[in-house]
């Protein structure tokens, strides 16, 4: 992918014997919101961390803006925030100077130092807590001085490991309309989530990571499509379901025929050319059909579909 | 000017400031340990002017007790106090895990490592300037110079600061959280006894030689500020090894900290070697002092380099090999003192040749000439041969750190074994302990009982192991390289092997 803002190609961490990262490759596009699934221990948080030029990888390369996290982490440094799953404060530090001090750190000088903190206070909405000791805030708060840490020095990438964690639904609500936002700018985000939901209402697409590898990437319809050998449809008649369920039965691919409601739900063996026919052949034998829909699964259901929950 | 924009410029000139030192100064000034340490000098400060001032009203001249109490106090502060902050330093951001999010920044690990030390310098010049009026009292009720004082402050203030960037180094040492705190109580005491042996050495010194300086017998003016000169490029040649240490511990594997290291441990070497040459042409005394100094400085130096150097891995990060190809000066240097490829070995050779080119000057008595060159045989030798047949036969496992415990192992059973295999074969009534021919192999033994080695004319041993263990290192040199080039020739664009976390002590020196 030419537009890509973030590619990994052949990415190798071992632990010993453990195989944290083995052969992993991907890329996330310019302005793409990526979600990276995967159940504990399946490498995420390790990419994440060679991505973010802490850790080094024994094998395979990544870049980040064209710059290779080997060859010259300080460049991928300078266009990448990174959001570890962890706050990391310190104490006798208010919120303002600690923004302060990673603005600092990140090289800003005078004017547009001073003009990065206000905007990040402002963007993040933590006016009224610039005076409070950072240790002092509650979780959700922390994770959003620990958000305006990561975009302090405006990076075009943006890699969250897990920024949802443990966080009440309202501050989860607040930390999604802010990614929401950082996305509309045109920043490309990363993050890892447990929390699926969430993701899905976020990303563009997802890649699903287990025992360092990676089994599936694109968007949740496409990866869903590809992986499952059936799919889910309904079907709702303007009159009853009696002639329906008979005429299901002995269609070719169909199975499990059940009532769900005023619908009958079923599944079809197939793709899109096997539904596409039986819709013809429902409507070529007379039947009123008032809905016809398919069920095309959450993340959920394809975290479930394509990970075997198994750790290394 | 309003005070907003007072504070404004305030706040524009601070960008000179390491971001780290703006960061520990602001954490500092709200922390506790601050706070006493602040409250207490000024206590002690107070204390004594008190007790000096009364002393002074009944006709005595307190300036000279009222210094030392002053500069004790200070001693404590600027040696045990602040030194133990600055160990603390790097520990509290590996344990708020905020070490991480400065990793990400701009701030480089040498950045890093500097503003550590430049806020501990910060928090020294603050206790130091509380304690500056009372030791200006001191000189005001007379009985010492300010000559003597400047000095003592200036001396006490450099020794604080190394001390200080000691603590930084151990600091970085270690990443595990039991480790650091065993670390943290052992540089505690320490850090007590520094403080017991600096305040001896303080009192010897400030009776002797400063006070000399005023006309006393010991040394000469020139001679007292020659040797402080001498001192000061020591303890700034020594400082920046540290610093550098400390870098190579926080740096990523794919960087290269090492040419650095290597360039400021030669400087060392060198500027100890030239400080004992200076004595050359002094009376035969003092230059056979001189070079026993530089026997046994020189040979610690060695065996630190040695065990680092020579054991280190032959991979040349990518980043270094890119580097090297430059024509520039750094290019050059990587080159020549840059990591792995065999110049780990090859430095420890160049050093052994500058220590004993140099020993070959002075005056000193044959047999202990023939024993230093017997330790620096077997420096070689344990060093080299360990490592050489480990590369040779087991080179899947010879990674430095495997490479080091080799070493000391190695070390171990050349000290025990010759007793316990004498014991098992032999099985003597009574085991004689005594030395004897069997412990050649130890070298601790063989140098305490050199007069013993001479006499029976074992010297023919501890030779052949010199000789062994050189030419061990030197095999080790193109052993290296060619590793190197196998590596650079499977796959020139591979990444650097990594380690288990970022920053390693593995390519140390």
């Amino acid at each position: 992918m030419s537009d890509a803002m973030v590619q990994i190609d052949g990415l190798v961490r071992h632990f010993g014997g453990v195989h944290a990262v083995d052969d992993v490759s991907f890329s996330v596009a310019r302005g793409q919101v990526l979600g990276f699934i995967g159940p504990n221990g399946a490498g995420k948080t390790t990419t994440m961390r060679i991505l973010a030029t802490l850790d080094t990888p024994q094998g395979g390369d990544a870049r980040v803006g064209g710059y290779s996290v080997v060859d010259d982490p300080e460049g991928v440094r300078r266009i990448m925030g990174f959001m570890p799953d962890y706050a990391g404060v310190y104490t006798n530090t208010t919120v303002e100077e600690y923004l302060d001090f990673f603005a600092r750190a990140n090289d800003l000088r005078g004017e547009a130092r001073r003009k990065a903190v206000e905007h990040i206070i402002e963007f993040m909405g933590i006016g009224d807590l610039r005076d409070r000791h950072v240790e002092s805030l509650s979780k959700g708060l922390k994770q959003r001085v620990a958000l305006g840490r990561a975009i302090v020095h405006n990076p075009d990438v943006l890699i969250l490991d897990e920024p949802a964690a443990n966080l009440d639904p309202r501050a989860r609500i607040e930390l999604r309309t802010l990614l929401r936002e950082l996305a509309a700018d045109g920043k490309t985000i990363l993050l890892s989530s447990h929390i699926l939901t969430e993701l899905s209402e976020i990303c563009d697409a997802v890649t699903v990571i287990e025992r360092g590898k990676i089994l599936a990437t694109g968007s949740v319809e496409e990866i869903l499509q590809r992986v499952r050998q059936r799919r889910l449809l309904s079907v709702r008649l303007a009159g009853s379901n009696e002639r329906l369920e008979r005429f299901l039965v002995e269609q070719p691919g169909v199975i499990n025929v059940h009532e769900a409601g005023p619908c009958l739900e079923f599944e079809l063996e197939g793709g899109d050319e096997e539904q596409v026919q039986l819709v013809s052949r429902l409507i070529g034998a007379g039947f009123a059909v008032l809905e016809f829909s398919a069920h095309s699964g959450g993340l959920e259901d394809l975290f479930i579909e394509i990970t075997e929950g198994r750790v290394q | 000017m309003t005070f907003a924009r007072v504070l404004a410029w305030l706040d524009d000139k601070s960008d000179w400031l390491s971001p780290l030192v703006v960061k520990e100064v602001r954490q500092v000034v709200r922390g506790r340990e601050f706070s006493l340490s602040f409250g207490a000098s000024l206590v002690a400060g107070l204390s004594v002017a008190f007790f000096g001032a009364t002393d002074a009203a009944a006709g005595g001249t307190a300036g000279r007790w009222t210094f030392v109490a002053l500069m004790a106090c200070l001693g404590f502060l600027g040696l045990a106090v602040v030194p133990l902050g600055a160990f603390g330093a790097l520990r509290r951001e590996r344990l708020e895990q905020t070490f991480d999010l400065i990793t990400l920044t701009a701030l480089s690990s040498r950045r890093v490592v500097v503003g550590k030390l430049l806020a501990q310098a910060v928090r020294l010049t603050t206790l130091f300037a509380a304690m500056a009026p009372f030791v200006a009292m001191s000189f005001l009720l007379g009985g010492i110079d300010f000559v003597t004082i400047a000095i003592s402050l200036v001396v006490l203030f450099l020794a604080s600061l190394w001390v200080c960037a000691l603590c930084v180094f151990l600091s970085a040492l270690v990443r595990s959280r039991a480790l650091s705190s065993v670390i943290f109580v052992g540089v505690g005491i320490v850090v007590l006894f520094v403080f017991g042996v600096a305040g001896s050495a303080f009192r010897a010194f400030s009776l002797g030689v400063f006070f000399a300086a005023t006309g006393g017998p010991s040394l000469t003016a020139s001679e007292t500020f020659w040797t402080l000169a001498i001192g000061t490029t020591m303890w700034l040649v020594t400082l920046i090894n540290l610093l550098l240490l400390a870098v190579n511990r926080l740096s990523l594997p794919t960087e290269d900290s090492v040419t650095s290291l290597r360039l400021g441990f030669l400087a060392q070497l060198l500027l100890l070697t030239g400080w004992t040459l200076t004595f050359l042409f002094d009376p035969p005394g003092a230059a056979k002092s001189a070079g026993y100094a530089l026997a046994v400085l020189g040979g610690l130096h060695l065996t630190l380099v040695a065990v680092f150097a020579a054991t280190e891995g032959s991979t040349v990060p990518r980043r270094a090999l890119l580097r090297m190809k430059s024509p520039s000066l750094e290019g050059w240097l990587i080159r020549l003192f840059g990591p792995g490829g065999g110049r780990g070995p090859a430095s420890v050779i160049l050093q052994l040749a500058i220590l004993m080119g140099a020993l070959a000057a002075f005056p000193i008595n044959d047999d202990d000439r023939r024993a230093f060159m017997a330790s620096y045989g077997y420096l070689c030798f344990f060093v080299g041969v360990p490592t050489l047949l480990f590369r040779a036969f087991l080179p899947k496992y010879a990674t430095p750190f495997r490479l080091r415990v080799a070493v000391l192992v190695v070390l171990a059973l050349a000290t025990a074994l010759p007793d316990v295999l004498h014991y098992l074969i032999r099985q003597p009534e009574i085991l004689d302990l005594h030395y004897s021919a069997r412990h050649l192999i130890s070298p601790f033994r063989t140098l305490a009982n050199w007069q013993t080695v001479e006499r029976s004319g074992w010297e023919l041993f501890p030779l052949a192991a010199g000789v062994t263990g050189l030419v061990a290192l030197i095999l080790l040199v193109p052993a290296g390289a060619r590793q190197a080039a196998e590596d650079a020739s499977i796959n020139p664009h591979r990444p650097a092997p990594a380690a288990g976390e970022p920053g390693r002590a593995d390519l140390i020196y």
